[in-house]
Order: structure tokens, then C-alpha cells, then sequence
């Protein structure tokens, strides 16, 4: 007879195969920083639950979408009227999309005026940027799948503004779209983007990410002991206390996610047609609005320079100074940190702006 | 058609009804749950005899009193003053049929306020056990409003037996009397539970007896965590087939279509029902620690949505009728249409008769337009508004004056297979003169200079 693990010690089987000691040793004494600024703790575990929320309903959306031209549009027409339930699954992914950008903006900013990118923490900070734009990637690509005008339009402008980049922008543009224009081509790239290269290199990056948190622990802000409830409840434990509040602001996240569903389902428009003219007051999705709105505003030339260049030009900079804020405000300089604050603050206050004068434009 | 008519441009009536009546529902509901809570833990407290229980409830009943009667007395009688202006000849017929049960609803409620005036009173200045006994007679008065305002807005969905019998008592005690008595205890016991964990998140200087409080709230929705499934679906095996026939219809098409409503609000009323119990788990009963007062307010909205939404959704169940089977939500009754359309609707109609004096000859009416408006305002603004809430601007897009004439002889259709509108509205009732006044009214909406 087999000597299999009986039930009630199964769990200590598993401890010794897999050498989970460690590991377990580490979740039980890990802890969490309490003061007023730990609501912001949860932004990164309300992202990983709406990442996961993406995967399950993308792989059920697979099932019925088609990454081909002529049937593209209708297959997603078949899921929001035919199939049971297809509207609500693909809803809780294009609203969770959405979310998730959402809490990824509040994420970023958080950490940013928490300081949380200081030394050593350098590289959590910039795997959390690359994660940001494997974000906007997904975002990008996926717009396009539905194939109705909207979607066609709005990627056009977007691999448009691409081609302006200085030397990379034409050769990407071109390779993104696979030709001159949007066809087929771009279609089969960008499903093949979107639910392969991306997921491939989100992984890693994630896990690097997760990874580095854990190693350093949570970064606390700097704010004093005034910052705490009580000198004594200065940490709390991760499990159980931490992690079931978590839970709580993941339920809630849903929550609201199945309200965005049920009362506003995703619905699609007319299928594209690349030879009719470009729908009048096409904007892109919201997170990309304030990016649009400026560049909208710039003259078509700025001195010996397109006006749209130097707009992409100046978003590369403020992505290269954001990217590179550790290694300015390391904690050392008082007026550096008061100049990475005021850097934040502007670009909030402009992110803000431009993405409300875009949606009211 | 027999009273004047309210126009409440943008938002609608039937929203008007809606926003006061799901406020109300929120009171009314802890009024009744709350009482049987108070009762209940003044009981555990006079078992026990713990003080701190006494000196939390004497806290939580302060909350009570406040919640209940300043917002219960703003929304209570708001109500009536809404629903009498919005749908007077609805409000006439309940009136009119159960008069007695109103009078004793207005006994009971009296009362009811009374008792707990009193019992607030004297907290500290009687004995515990005759404060206890004030507790259940609380219990007692605030339960049995339920059970008589039960049977009249049940009998709204479900008329049953009185469509033939008129007996108000068949109409009274009707299909959905019973189970419904059930499933509003148990949305009670929910929300007494919720309201009483903001209450106990607020206790200070005492950790073991916070957390005690606060488990012992969360229990509270146990009741229709278990019963819950069940009690729905008596109620649900007991309203008209068509009422479920909508729902059903909205599981593949919900993410296109007009009818799909009712279908995705009982869907997000079933899942934020599981989020609520989730969260009563995973938050005050397994982390009572970290169950703030900010976390109560949050699992109090969604309690509140899901109830607001179940409320909501059962109006919607009524569609096309405000009592089912025989008053349609227009005010007009389903066995008058046919002589409406022989007669026509503005020659049956009193108040609109009396109101233009020049209807009564068609031939000589100035203006079609204006017969069309006023057709529109009666037969369809208990719904629809022109540019707001179930806009019309929008449903009728680009149809010119042709095509809206169209659909309207299909709205005019009283057979299912002509009218495949007829189980979500009410058949249009008047003279073919009269649809095509409507249609050049309508026509007007989304191209105003075309006005005669």
C-alpha cells in the first residue's frame, strides 16, 4: 500500500517539501506602518486583485472574440446580445481596465508625495513605472479589438502621434500597424500583443516589483510621531489585521466595479470603416485625454519644430525626470525634496486639468 | 386623465417617487429592524446584567431616535405629497380601497413614534424591567406596521383573487403577502445589524467589549445570509410569470437593449448582496480590530444600495402597471382602453376636457400639437420625460413625423404579437386622430421648428 499523506498532515507534508518555513516565518512577522497616510497602502493590492479580474475575464472573452477583420466587430456584437452573459463579462473587463488605470494613477501619485522612491527603493519605483506603461500598452492595444469607428479613429491618431518621435517614432508606427495603414495586420498584432507579449513581460516585471516590496518592507513618510494614532500602534500585523482589511477595500473595489457594470454595460459602436471620414470630437480614452488635449493646443509649428514633436518631446521629459526622481530627491537635500513635491504637484495639477478641459471640449 | 397633471421636466415623477421613497424605505426599515435589535440587546443586557450593554444601547437608541423620526417624518409624509401629485388616480384607488388599514397604519405609527419617545424618556428613570417591557412593545407596534403597509404595496404587484372577487381582504392577504412579510424581516435584521455596527465601530476605552459588539451586530445578518435564497425565490415563484419573463429576457441582451434594466439591477442587487456578506465576514467578524467607523459607513452604502435597488427593481416588476392586471402606471384602467379608443382619450378624460374647452370638436382644433403635448403628458410622462430620464429626444432619434406614427400604431396595439412593447408599457389609448396629434407633438422634440 501507498504511504500517501493523510489529510490532517498534509499541510506539514507540504511545509517540508516545499520548504515553506521561511516563507511563513516571514508572513507572520511581517508588518505594516499604522498612520494617516496608510488608507494609500491599499492602492497596490486593489490593483493586483483588478489585474487578476483582467486575466479571468480576458481568457473567457477570448473564447468568442475573433482577431480578424470581417468578423472582429461582429464577434463582439455576438458577445454584448447573443451569448449569456457575454456583455457582463466583457464590461468587467473594459470598466476593470479602466479601474485599474484609475488606481494606478493614485498608486503612482501616493508613493510619489509619500516619498516612497527614495533609497533604497530605487528600483521599486522604476519597475512600478514600467509596470505603469505596461499598463497604458494594454490599454492602447486593447482599444483597438472591438473594431468599431471609435477604436479605428482613435488608434490612428495615437500610432500617428507614434510616427512624430524622433528616429524610433516611423519604424514603430510602421511595425505596430504592420504597413502604411490599419488593417488586418495591425488587428493580429495587437491581439498578439495584448494577450501575449504584454502578460509575458508583465510577469516578470510584477514579480520584481512584488518581490523588492517585500524585501524592503513598506516605506513609511516621514512625518513624525504626530503622523501615529498612539506610540504603540505604530505597526500592525500584516496577517491577519492588514490583509483582512485589504479584503475589505477589495470587495469594495468590486463592488463598485459591478455597479460601473450593471448600470452602465460596455456598449460598442458602428464597425470601422477606414475610408469614411474620422467621427466628429473623437477623443481617446480617458488616461490618455490630457496627453491629447495639450498637444491639441500647440501651434502646428514651434519655431524650426512641429509642434506636435515638441509636445511628445516634452512628455518624454517629464516621464524621463518622474522616472529618475530617486536619484534626484535621495532624502539628502531638503530643497531637492521640496523641488521633487512641487515637480509632483504639477504634474497632477496638470494631469487633472488637461484630462477635465479634454472631456468638456 | 381625471386630475391634473405634475410635470417634473428633466428628472420625471416616477424619480421624484423613487428618490423619497428609497430614503423612506432606508428609515422605515431600521425603524421596524432597529426595534427589533433594541429589544432584542436590552434583553442580552437584562439577561446579563451588563451596564456597558445598557450604557451602549442607551447611545445607540439616541442615533435611533434621531435617524427615524427627523428623517421618517421629512420622507414619510413626503411620500404622500409625491405620489398624490405624481399619480392621483393610483393613490385615489388605494385610498379608497383600503381606508381602515391606512387609518390603522397611521394608529400604528403613531404609536409607534409615541413609545419610543417615551422609551428614550426614561432610560435611568424607570426600572429595567419596565424599560425592557417598553423595548418589546416597541417591537411589537413597529413589527405590526410592517405587516399592514405589507399588504398594500404587495397587493400593488400581486392583486391576485380581488381581479375578480374585489374583496379587499383577498387583495389584502394576496400571493406575495406572506413571503414578502418574510424577506423585509430579514432585510430588516440586515440592516438593523449594519445601522448598530456604526454604533458599536464608535466605542472607545473598552477593545473586548468593542469587539463583542461588534460580532454581535455582524450575526444580525446572518438571518438572510441563510434565509435570504429562500425566501426570494417564494416571493419570486409567486409574481406574474411576465414580470419574470423580463428578467429573463435581459441575461443575453442586457449590454444592448432598453429592456435590460430590471435584468442588470437584480443581477448588481445579487452581487453586492454577496459583497455585503463578504464584508460582514471578513470585516467585523474576523477583524473587529480593524472594522473603523469609516469602514461601517462604507458597508452601510452598499447595504443601503442593495436594498434601494431590490426596492427599485420591484417597482419595476409592476411595469406596465401601477396595481397589476388592472390600473396601468398612466392611471388608466387596462378594461377602459377599448372604450378609449373608440371615444377617444381627451373626450373621456375630465380634467382634460375641462381644461381646453375647444377638444370636444376636433374638426375645430386649433392646433394638433397641442392636443398631441397633452396626450403625451397623460398617457406618457408617468415614464418619460422629453429631454431628461427616459428622454424621449433620445428614444425617438431621427424618426421624422412619419416613422413616430408608425411606432405609435404599434404602441396602440393591445394584442402581445402585434405590441411587442406591451408587457413594459401601456398600450397608447385614444382615436387615430388623436395618435397622429401625438406624432406631430413628438415630432416636435427633436425638431422644435417644425412647432405649428
Amino acid at each position: 500500500m501507498m504511504n500517501l499523506p493523510q489529510p490532517k498532515r498534509l499541510w506539514d507534508w507540504l511545509l517540508e517539501r516545499l520548504e515553506l518555513g521561511p516563507i511563513l516565518y516571514f508572513a507572520q512577522n511581517k508588518e505594516v506602518p499604522v498612520h494617516q497616510y496608510s488608507f494609500w497602502y491599499y492602492m497596490g493590492g486593489i490593483i493586483l486583485v483588478l489585474l487578476i479580474g483582467q486575466v479571468l475575464s480576458g481568457m473567457l472573452l477570448m473564447v468568442y472574440y475573433i482577431p480578424e477583420i470581417r468578423s472582429a466587430h461582429a464577434s463582439i456584437l455576438a458577445l454584448n446580445s447573443q451569448i449569456d452573459f457575454g456583455w457582463f463579462v466583457r464590461s468587467l473587463h473594459s470598466w476593470g481596465a479602466n479601474l485599474m488605470v484609475l488606481f494606478l494613477f493614485a498608486h503612482l501619485f501616493s508613493t510619489y508625495f509619500m516619498k516612497a522612491y527614495r533609497p533604497p527603493r530605487e528600483l521599486t519605483w522604476l519597475s512600478g513605472m514600467l509596470l505603469l506603461g505596461l499598463g497604458f500598452g494594454f490599454g492602447f492595444t486593447g482599444y483597438l479589438l472591438p473594431w468599431d469607428s471609435t477604436s479605428f479613429f482613435a488608434t490612428k491618431i495615437g500610432l500617428d502621434i507614434t510616427a512624430k518621435v524622433p528616429l524610433i517614432g516611423e519604424p514603430m508606427a510602421y511595425i505596430l500597424r504592420g504597413g502604411a495603414d490599419i488593417s488586418q495586420n495591425t488587428i493580429s498584432r495587437f491581439f498578439t500583443i495584448h494577450v501575449m507579449l504584454l502578460p509575458l513581460l508583465l510577469l516578470p516585471v510584477l514579480g520584481l516589483h512584488l518581490w523588492i516590496i517585500q524585501a524592503h518592507g513598506m516605506s513609511e513618510p516621514k512625518q513624525g510621531p504626530t503622523a501615529y494614532p498612539s506610540p504603540e500602534e505604530k505597526y500592525e500585523k500584516f496577517f491577519p489585521t492588514f490583509i483582512f482589511k485589504d479584503f475589505m477595500a477589495w470587495v469594495v473595489v468590486l463592488g463598485a466595479l459591478a455597479i460601473l457594470v450593471a448600470l452602465r454595460p460596455w456598449g460598442v459602436g458602428p464597425e470601422a470603416d477606414p475610408f469614411a471620414p474620422a467621427p466628429i470630437g473623437i477623443k481617446p480614452e480617458w488616461y490618455f485625454l490630457s496627453m491629447f488635449q495639450f498637444l491639441k493646443l500647440l501651434p502646428p509649428k514651434i519655431g524650426p519644430l512641429e509642434g506636435e514633436l515638441v509636445g511628445i518631446l516634452f512628455f518624454g521629459l517629464l516621464g524621463l525626470i518622474l522616472a529618475l526622481i530617486p536619484f534626484f530627491d535621495t532624502g539628502a537635500s531638503e530643497s531637492r525634496s521640496k523641488a521633487a513635491t512641487g515637480f509632483g504637484i504639477f504634474l497632477l495639477a496638470g494631469l487633472i486639468i488637461f484630462t477635465i478641459w479634454g472631456l468638456f471640449s | 386623465m381625471n386630475y391634473p397633471v405634475w410635470v417634473v421636466p428633466y428628472l420625471g415623477g416616477s424619480w421624484v417617487i423613487g428618490i423619497m421613497a428609497i430614503i423612506h424605505i432606508f428609515v422605515s426599515h431600521f425603524a421596524v429592524g432597529g426595534g427589533i435589535f433594541i429589544a432584542f440587546t436590552e434583553q442580552l443586557a437584562y439577561s446579563r446584567q451588563d451596564d456597558r450593554i445598557y450604557d451602549y444601547l442607551k447611545r445607540h437608541s439616541l442615533f435611533f431616535l434621531l435617524v427615524t423620526t427627523v428623517i421618517g417624518a421629512v420622507t414619510g409624509p413626503g411620500i404622500w405629497w409625491v405620489i398624490a401629485l405624481v399619480s392621483p388616480p393610483g393613490t385615489a384607488f388605494l385610498i379608497q380601497n383600503f381606508t381602515w388599514f391606512w387609518s390603522l397604519e397611521y394608529l400604528a405609527f403613531a404609536a409607534e413614534i409615541t413609545t419610543f419617545f417615551v422609551y428614550y424618556y426614561t432610560w435611568n428613570r424607570i426600572s429595567k424591567e419596565q424599560h425592557l417591557q417598553l423595548a418589546w412593545l416597541y417591537f411589537g407596534i413597529s413589527v405590526s406596521t410592517l405587516i399592514i403597509i405589507n399588504g398594500i404595496i404587495t397587493f400593488m404587484l400581486t392583486p391576485g383573487n380581488w381581479l375578480t372577487s374585489h374583496n379587499i381582504f383577498e387583495g389584502f392577504f394576496n400571493p406575495t403577502y406572506w413571503p414578502s412579510v418574510l424577506l423585509r424581516l430579514l432585510i430588516m435584521f440586515g440592516l438593523a445589524g449594519m445601522y448598530a455596527l456604526i454604533t458599536s465601530s464608535r466605542i472607545r476605552d473598552d477593545e473586548a467589549f468593542r469587539t463583542y459588539m461588534l460580532r454581535y451586530s455582524a450575526k444580525w445578518l446572518l438571518p438572510i445570509f441563510f434565509l435570504g435564497p429562500l425566501a426570494g425565490l417564494w416571493y419570486f415563484s409567486n409574481i406574474p410569470q411576465a414580470a419574470i419573463d423580463t428578467i429573463f429576457t435581459g441575461i443575453h441582451a442586457s449590454g444592448v437593449g432598453n429592456f435590460s434594466v430590471l435584468a442588470r439591477a437584480v443581477y448588481l442587487a445579487m452581487i453586492l448582496s454577496g459583497a455585503v456578506i463578504i464584508f460582514a465576514f471578513v470585516g467585523p467578524y474576523l477583524n473587529p480590530k480593524g472594522f473603523s467607523f469609516k469602514a461601517a459607513l462604507i458597508f452601510l452604502f452598499f447595504g443601503l444600495m442593495v436594498t434601494g435597488i431590490s426596492e427599485w427593481s420591484r417597482e419595476m416588476l409592476r411595469k406596465p402597471y401601477v396595481i397589476y392586471g388592472y390600473m396601468y402606471s398612466n392611471g388608466i384602467l387596462r378594461d377602459q382602453i377599448e372604450n378609449i379608443n373608440r371615444i377617444g382619450f381627451l373626450r373621456a378624460s375630465k380634467w382634460a376636457l375641462a381644461s381646453t374647452p375647444t377638444i370636444p370638436e376636433p374638426a375645430t382644433m386649433p392646433s394638433a400639437t397641442g392636443q398631441g403635448e397633452l396626450i403625451f403628458r397623460y398617457q406618457c410622462m408617468s415614464c418619460h420625460t422629453q429631454t431628461g430620464y427616459r428622454s424621449m429626444k433620445r428614444l425617438l432619434l431621427d424618426r421624422d413625423r412619419d416613422a413616430i406614427l408608425a411606432l405609435l400604431d404599434i404602441l396602440h396595439e393591445t394584442d402581445p404579437k402585434k405590441n411587442p412593447y406591451i408587457g413594459i408599457m401601456p398600450p397608447l389609448a385614444g382615436t387615430r386622430e388623436e395618435m397622429s396629434a401625438l406624432a406631430d407633438y413628438l415630432a416636435t422634440i427633436n425638431h422644435p421648428q417644425k412647432r405649428i
